[in-house]
């Protein structure tokens, strides 16, 4: 048995059905406020109070000569990544799985990975929308200083998204249920916020203990590289490295592992390991 | 590969000794059957007897450990894609998230498909079109039943598998569905149906597979199993006279004559009820309210399974 044809993507009604499918997810998800209001409410309302406070806005030493508002500014993009892409993106998955949803689709002409892509763009959609409207509403009524540096503030944003779903994606593969994927998500959600600032400012504690955990931690490298970028800065190499590796390792164990509620003949999920050691092969032998 | 549908044009399902093995545990032992086109065949056998593991088998959703499969002449692991274009599957649990509206979930899984049926008049067919606006959450269990038809439906299949259709409904709900499925095989849809109700089967099927531990026990019209089970026959009467008991027993067909309260109940072999009858007119008795018990799907599978049960103990004993 060789490895299955990729998708006819490209025939119109396969589009159609991949249009409606992310539809669907959208519209489930407005009807399941939870990522909403953890991702776009929550953040919101820490910017607006926040925002609010007078003495919050004012240049401090202690933050570099900026205030508290602006260097908690990235804490809350992080914020809205970790929640949908650490809490949202894998509960919602497991929950088809246990309900037989990937299941039924199985037997359907568009496979259940085609459930997971439209999941994956919900999340990034919803997440899109309340950076904006983070950025918008910051620098609108708040005078938050938006990145001089678009390029790079990207990257930063790119990267850290590709991390926490890579991570996300993980969580979503191997949780048996959505109670074990919301727990396994809240247990790195509490420990990955606080090391993003997200309960105070991590320079407070003036720890260089903590400040060498929270660089190889994804939620620490997003942080550091959106801070950098947002004041017009490169990311910093080490930040870019850190997310790069969370989000390729993290992926693949997702892509290898991923449990669809069907089962894959050996040679099928072999497939990708194996087509990856044959480039590696490959490339080492050409040198 | 195509060799199967050489022999018989007019088959849809090929299943040759199909064997799955979970662990230990084996699900599946050997399974052989075929499906004809256009007909309702049952895949009848008690809960854990490997009927869902078979259609499993069938739907492209399970690996088999051995054994050819072969569905409208296509292997379904290596054509998932084709097969699924061409069978219509409805698994056993509710397959759908809470929050989707029907008419939702029609239109999507109608997207799925190259030339989808008609959604309206599916719904309408199946009674759901004031249902459109409901979340599948809110569906009473008949209607969830029957949203899953549509879906199973909605790609205009040549094969519907149905999977415990009416486990779960109340009675009117499932003669209402037993009507259904009698119109889809009606509008020319093979169904595959599997069910641990003998009634079910009996109603609705044309031909069965019954499977137990694994095994096709029997193959056949469920009237024919009933028949090939039935190693005897009983006629019960109400006992006219004590010299009833002498003209019975001295019948070649009669077995043994049992009393059950006022009813004598003549257990024996042939054509006999009329052999009753017969005797009771020349000795100048008269026969009255004589009923032939039926041999029904429901005696004809416990006479098997016992039967299947006695063989694998000989059969161990003799290890």
């Amino acid at each position: 048995m060789s490895t299955p044809a990729p998708a006819a993507s490209n025939s119109p009604s396969r589009r159609r059905a991949y249009g409606l499918l992310v539809l669907t997810e959208l519209r489930l998800a407005l009807r399941y406020p939870v990522g909403l209001v953890f991702g776009l409410g929550l953040p919101m309302l820490l910017l607006v109070i926040f925002g609010s406070i007078p003495s919050l806005t004012q240049p401090k030493k202690e933050f570099g000569g900026v205030s508290f508002f602006t260097v908690y500014a990235p804490t809350l993009m992080v914020l809205v990544l970790l929640v949908l892409g650490l809490l949202s993106l894998p509960t919602q998955m497991a929950g088809y799985r246990e309900q037989g949803v990937l299941r039924r689709m199985s037997t359907t002409p568009v496979p259940a990975s085609a459930l997971l892509g439209a999941q994956l763009a919900v999340n990034l959609i919803l997440a899109a929308a309340s950076i904006v409207m983070l950025l918008g509403v910051g620098a609108g009524a708040f005078n938050l200083v938006l990145p001089s540096q678009a390029g790079w503030y990207l990257l930063s944003l790119v990267l850290t998204i590709a991390a926490m779903f890579g991570i996300g994606l993980c969580v979503a593969a191997l949780a048996s249920s959505p109670q074990v994927a919301s727990a396994i998500g809240m247990g790195l959600f509490y420990p990955l916020a606080f090391f993003a600032g997200l309960y105070f400012p991590l320079v407070e504690l003036h720890s260089s203990v903590i400040d060498q955990i929270a660089k190889v931690l994804p939620s620490g490298a997003g942080f550091d590289a959106l801070h950098a970028s947002l004041a017009g800065h490169f990311p910093g190499g080490e930040a870019i490295g850190v997310l790069v590796a969370y989000a390729i390792v993290f992926s693949a164990i997702a892509v290898r592992w991923f449990r669809w509620g069907v089962e894959r003949s050996e040679t099928r999920r072999l497939a990708i390991p194996a087509l990856l050691m044959h480039s590696i092969k490959q490339s080492t032998g050409s040198r | 590969m195509t060799k199967t549908f050489d022999d018989d044009v007019s088959l849809v399902i090929a299943v040759e000794h199909l064997r799955k093995a979970y662990g230990a545990t084996v699900a599946v032992d050997d399974v052989s059957f075929s499906v004809r086109a256009g007909e309702i065949f049952g895949v009848l056998g008690r809960n854990g007897a490997g009927k869902t593991t078979t259609v499993e088998c069938l739907s492209g959703l399970r690996v088999p450990d051995s054994g050819h499969l072969e569905v409208l002449g296509l292997d379904p692991l290596a054509n998932g894609r084709e097969l699924h274009e061409r069978v219509g599957v409805q698994l056993q649990q509710s397959a759908l998230p809470p929050k989707i509206r029907v008419g939702e979930a029609v239109d999507l899984y109608a997207s799925f498909y190259s030339r989808p049926a008609d959604s309206d008049r599916l719904l309408g067919v199946l009674g759901l079109d004031a249902k459109r606006g409901s979340y599948f959450r809110d569906l009473s269990g008949g209607q969830k039943q029957r949203l899953s038809i549509v879906l199973a439906l909605i790609g205009q299949p040549e094969i519907a598998i149905l999977d415990e259709l009416t486990t779960g409904l109340d009675p009117e709900a499932r003669r209402e569905t037993w009507d259904l499925i009698e119109g889809v095989r009606d509008s020319g849809v093979t169904i595959v149906l599997v069910t641990h109700f003998m009634e079910e089967a009996e109603r609705l099927c044309d031909r069965v597979a019954l499977i137990d531990r694994g095994k096709v026990i029997a193959l056949g019209p469920p009237a024919h199993l009933g028949e090939q089970a039935a190693t005897s026959k009983r006629v019960r009467l109400r006992a006219p006279d004590q010299l009833a008991d002498v003209v019975l027993e001295a019948l070649p067909e009669v077995s043994a004559v049992e009393h059950h309260g006022s009813d004598l109940v003549v257990v024996g072999s042939g054509n006999l009820g009329t052999a009753v009858v017969l005797a009771f007119d020349r000795a100048g008795l008269v026969a009255e309210d004589v009923r032939t018990e039926a041999s029904s799907l429901e005696d004809a599978f416990l006479a098997l399974t016992a039967a299947a049960e006695n063989d694998e103990t000989a059969v161990d004993a003799g290890r």
